[in-house]
């Protein structure tokens, strides 16, 4: 189970394709818990969701697609559950959009991200270069500063980009939440996955 | 020294590469009982060892596929060439069998344990050395050569202790020909199978959905990557697309055969299970078990790879992990390893020479301490050995540490033989 803000919908997902959730919503800080029902539940921060997946110590998860882009996890991507739709999008600051100059005087744009592996296959895969800085958090800073040109974020809204002056110059990808499988577990438990990847299937349409 | 100098470092604590590891006695006996198991099981399916050279040229080994090879420890030679540390065992194996048994006159049925090398990926706890234990069936077309590349790495896994390994088999001329005869073009079915090489079933769908298929195949094309069955499901794909029948019967045959073999609970069909790479023809092969969250063997049929290699030629093999194989294992025997028969013998590196030679000529391990020497019992806490032995007058004190009982005995070997 991821933290944040994919949190509620995978919660609500999970009731209504019949898992007992009822221990999970008394959680608190408890990051294992257990259902009467038999399942376990795991909360993680979502970037390590995939983590804890692929090794085995979680049979299924739910994350992001723009997680998995950056993390490239050898796992099952069974499912897309619709909701936590947002999109990773390249922002400059409003104004001339400051790329094109960059890469023809400078060789390379610079773009601040917390995901550099997206943010590099975006610019490779349209033949340009960017030099990648990563950053941690409050990413919006980077391109106000003079660190870098541009930046790689996640937006919903794109109100914090207009709030800090940054406008969207380009798409890197869309993303919402995805059921994840441990390869072992997808065998090894394949008729429980399979009836949940049904029964998540019928609840999410 | 000047007081300006730094103050030399302690002795830092000495450190290994990442992905490198040290194995150390227990674990190293348990891979060699796995790996003596395994051994065997080849060698009584009449598969022969070979080895191959840790250092293999680059080109060489790019010439498997395109794009050259992947993740690899690269060096150079002293002419400025490249070589690679292998980064897996059936490229050199399948480069073997096409240069140096070129003219052997049947099936060529051969087998390795051997390490490859990769460098691991940063944050994801990945061994840099990789043991693994694997068989090439060479020159067999067919489902009769699956068939006992199947049932021979179910016995071996069994052998090696595993109560219940599951062996899923997919298949990539059958996911070509479905998707063939349903009219998916092949620039999509190319896409398609990348995303089901890549696990990404969401991707497939996609890609299925977006095709705008109408007809009765429509659902099978969809769900494909998450089939799973036997008979049910071959007889399926041949009713609903006529032109994959032909693959679906090669399929049955060997379902078959693999019930002759004794083994047809250990394997089930799954067609998520597949890879992208153009020298794979026919079955896909993964086994897993519980307890370790990666497949701890995976082969298939390549016919495509040996002709690279200048000599064309069927193949079907796989490879067993050793390292995720001994993790199931562990995961699955509750308990600890157990104390080995061996006699710690106090005395036996100067006053008793000749009993410890008796005691192992009557096939008994001994530790031999020198007289007086205080550490018997914590070295045979320690090691993992069964019993003490010191001498004690004109006789032996024999300690049996599992039991906590002390003998009076005249000769050791005679004792310990009674007691193990």
């Amino acid at each position: 189970m991821p933290l944040g803000a994919l949190h509620d919908d995978s919660v609500d997902v999970l009731e209504s394709a019949g898992l007992d959730v009822a221990e999970l919503r008394r959680a608190g800080r408890r990051l294992v818990v257990r259902s009467p029902d038999g399942t376990t539940f795991i909360t993680t921060r979502p970037s390590d969701v995939p983590t804890y997946v692929e090794a085995g110590a979680a049979d299924v998860g739910i994350v992001g697609k723009d997680v998995l882009r950056e993390r490239t996890p050898d796992v099952y991507e069974l499912l897309d559950l619709g909701f936590g739709g947002c999109r990773m999008v390249y922002a400059t600051r409003a104004g001339d959009d400051p790329t094109r100059a960059a890469i023809e005087r400078l060789g390379a744009v610079r773009v601040a991200t917390k995901y550099p592996v997206c943010a590099a296959a975006h610019f490779a895969a349209t033949g340009r270069q960017a030099e990648v800085v990563r950053v941690s958090g409050s990413v919006e800073l980077a391109p106000l500063v003079g660190l870098a040109h541009g930046i790689v974020d996640l937006t919903a809204t794109g109100s914090t980009l207009r709030a800090n002056g940054l406008v969207e110059r380009e798409e890197v990808l869309r993303s919402s939440a995805r059921l994840i499988a441990n390869r072992a577990s997808h065998k090894l438990r394949a008729e429980q996955v399979e009836s949940l990847v049904s029964r998540l299937e019928e609840a999410s349409r | 020294m000047t007081p300006g100098d730094a103050e030399p470092s302690p002795a830092e604590p000495p450190a290994l590469p990442a992905g490198s590891r040290d194995v150390l006695p227990v674990e190293a006996s348990e891979l060699r009982e796995i790996e003596a198991a395994l051994r065997d099981r080849f060698l009584a399916w009449g598969y022969r060892e070979v080895m191959t050279p840790v250092l293999e040229f680059a080109a060489v080994m790019d010439r498997a596929q395109e794009g050259g090879l992947g993740r690899a420890f690269r060096l150079f030679d002293e002419s400025g060439r490249v070589l690679v540390l292998r980064p897996d065992l059936t490229i050199p194996v399948t480069r073997l069998i096409a240069g140096r048994l070129a003219d052997h006159p049947g099936p060529v049925r051969v087998f390795y344990v051997a390490r490859a090398f990769r460098p691991p990926r940063p944050g994801r706890a990945q061994p840099s050395e990789l043991r693994q234990a694997g068989v090439e069936l060479v020159g067999a077309p067919g489902p009769a050569a699956d068939a006992e590349a199947l049932a021979l790495l179910v016995e071996s896994l069994q052998a090696a202790g595993l109560a219940e390994p599951q062996v899923t088999v997919g298949d990539v001329w059958l996911i070509a020909a479905v998707l063939a005869g349903a009219g998916v073009p092949e620039e999509v079915a190319a896409r398609m199978r990348r995303a089901a090489a890549e696990r990404d079933l969401v991707e497939w769908r996609a890609e299925a959905r977006a095709l705008g298929l109408s007809g009765t195949a429509t659902t099978l094309v969809e769900d494909l990557p998450r089939l799973r069955g036997g008979r049910e499901l071959l007889a399926r794909i041949a009713r609903e697309v006529p032109d994959a029948a032909e693959e679906c019967e090669r399929l049955g045959v060997m379902l078959d055969l693999l019930d002759r073999h004794g083994i047809g609970g250990a394997v089930h069909l799954d067609l998520g299970v597949l890879r992208d790479r153009p020298y794979y023809s026919g079955i896909v092969v993964e086994a897993y078990a519980p307890g370790v969250g990666v497949p701890i063997a995976a082969g298939g049929r390549y016919d495509g790879l040996a002709a690279r290699f200048g000599r064309p030629r069927p193949a079907v093999g796989f490879a067993i992990a050793l390292d995720d194989l001994h993790r199931a294992v562990v995961a699955q025997r509750a308990e600890p390893s157990r104390l080995r028969p061996g006699v710690v013998l106090v005395g036996g590196m100067d006053d008793d020479l000749e009993v410890a030679r008796a005691v192992r000529r009557a096939g008994v391990p001994v530790v031999a301490l020198e007289r007086g020497d205080p550490s018997g019992e914590g070295l045979a806490a320690a090691d993992g050995w069964r019993f003490v032995a010191r001498r004690s007058g004109g006789e032996f004190e024999l300690h049996d540490t599992a039991t906590g009982e002390r003998a009076a005995c005249r000769s050791l070997a005679e004792e310990i033989a009674s007691r193990a």
